[in-house]
């Protein structure tokens, strides 16, 4: 895709690959893990996950294989936590449908990314066909 | 026999040949520990001794190697390995003897630390023997580069392996706890509860199914308490599965009842926009157990004695 993560840039991320079931495990108590320690309540915390897990099994749906990326958020008069999750599968053709609410191309509830924005405090989504879907997501405490 | 123990996709599968450009080992590299044998050969027992004598000093050789014929088996894997090593016929074969390697420390629980400790004193010993040559100190120098990269190679076969066995294991456990963790129990005559901790994937969503229909078949149950209260996450995959159970078990002529939403369940829930239709929930057990006794027209009464 047009940006590069490199993993210098994320000096407290947690890196996840993202391919089978279990890393969808994975990523769920990672995420709760590190929200919790950031401040974030369980009721919170257990959102962040939500979100997560949503996107992570987005990535095994449509992508097989991705990653994710958790960074805790520091800055002078705020801190929270962010997320990342890059595929580099079809992309998605068209961003504005895929974020209506019942919009799904794998004939499921598709309620996903709506979803998603709607629990995170930030989210911004970049996709290119045949190459592959960014979406980062953030949660300010 | 092998097969099956890395055919995961988890790590890194690389064959011989893209190994050995990774680790940029020339044919002259290969040439150069080659040459090593005719020298190192007949040293093989002295070496391999040198090494157990250090090993005894260490607190897994009494938990791993007490057994004489456990000692004596893995001096003669040792002198194998050094050999395949000394021979330097890098094909798929010695990848599978490295990765065989890995897979035994994994399995046995012998750690990296001794693996590692164990290349860089063999390394170590190279050195040495090779100082005792009159080598040309950069024919020497050539010499002992080699052997570095096809150690660093090795070690990052028996690490791979080690690691996705690790993980495999990780998996595995969590996995059976799960298939543990399905007990749905019949709490009264009429009505069965089941709590589910931790997370639901589509395997574990049609265990619980399973469980839970078959409990129905055998105790004609009319009401299914399934306790959410300690599921991890539930997303719109969970809440979906959720909603299948429920279905299922209608059509068996039992009610389900989701108990165990908590306000930040029920919050999540509403953002992601899902829809439990008629499905009854509850805030806590005890209200979906209060419930139930009513429509069961049941009464529970406190005795005065």
């Amino acid at each position: 895709m047009g940006y590069s993560t490199k993993i210098m840039d994320y000096p407290k991320s947690i890196w996840i690959v993202i391919h089978r079931e279990a890393d969808i495990t994975r990523s769920i108590f990672e995420s709760q893990r590190m929200a919790q320690s950031l401040g974030f309540d369980h009721g919170r915390a257990q959102m962040i996950a939500t979100a997560v897990s949503e996107l992570a099994r987005n990535i095994i749906k449509y992508a097989q294989k991705g990653k994710i990326i958790i960074t805790p958020l520091n800055e002078r008069r705020r801190s929270g936590i962010e997320i990342i999750c890059q595929d580099t599968g079809p992309g998605i053709p068209n961003v504005d449908q895929a974020m209506e609410d019942y919009f799904s191309s794998s004939g499921t509830l598709g309620l996903g990314l709506p979803g998603v924005k709607r629990m995170m405090d930030e989210f911004e989504i970049t996709s290119i066909v045949n190459q592959g879907t960014k979406v980062i997501i953030r949660k300010w405490l | 026999m092998m097969s099956n123990f890395y055919t995961s996709d988890a790590g890194d599968m690389r064959n011989a040949a893209t190994l050995q450009t990774l680790y940029k080992i020339s044919e002259e590299d290969i040439q150069y520990i080659r040459g090593l044998g005719e020298f190192m050969l007949p040293q093989m027992d002295h070496m391999v001794h040198t090494w157990y004598e250090w090993l005894m000093t260490q607190p897994e050789y009494e938990q791993f190697f007490a057994d004489s014929r456990a000692l004596h088996h893995a001096q003669k894997m040792q002198h194998i390995y050094w050999e395949q090593f000394i021979e330097a016929q890098l094909d798929d074969n010695y990848v599978e003897s490295r990765r065989k390697i890995g897979e035994t420390h994994a399995r046995i629980g012998l750690s990296m630390t001794i693996f590692f400790a164990g290349m860089s004193i063999f390394h170590d010993l190279f050195s040495k023997i090779m100082a005792q040559r009159n080598l040309k100190l950069k024919e020497q120098v050539r010499t002992i580069d080699a052997v570095s990269k096809l150690l660093h190679l090795d070690t990052g076969i028996v690490c791979e392996v080690y690691t996705i066995m690790s993980n495999e294991t990780i998996t595995a456990q969590s996995r059976s706890l799960m298939e543990m963790s399905t007990p749905v129990t019949q709490i009264w005559e009429n009505i069965l509860l089941l709590p589910v901790v931790g997370i639901v994937d589509s395997k574990r969503a049609q265990d619980i199914m399973n469980a839970v229909l078959s409990a129905i078949n055998r105790t004609q149950s009319r009401i299914f308490i399934l306790d959410i209260s300690g599921v991890a996450v539930v997303d719109t995959a969970v809440a979906n599965h959720l909603i299948k159970i429920t279905k299922a078990t209608r059509l068996m002529g039992c009610e389900s009842t989701i108990s165990g939403i908590s306000p930040a369940i029920a919050q999540t829930m509403i953002e992601l926009g899902i829809d439990v239709g008629t499905i009854k929930t509850t805030a806590n057990m005890m209200d979906a157990l209060n419930d139930s006794f009513r429509s069961l027209n049941l009464q529970i009464h406190k005795v005065e004695r």
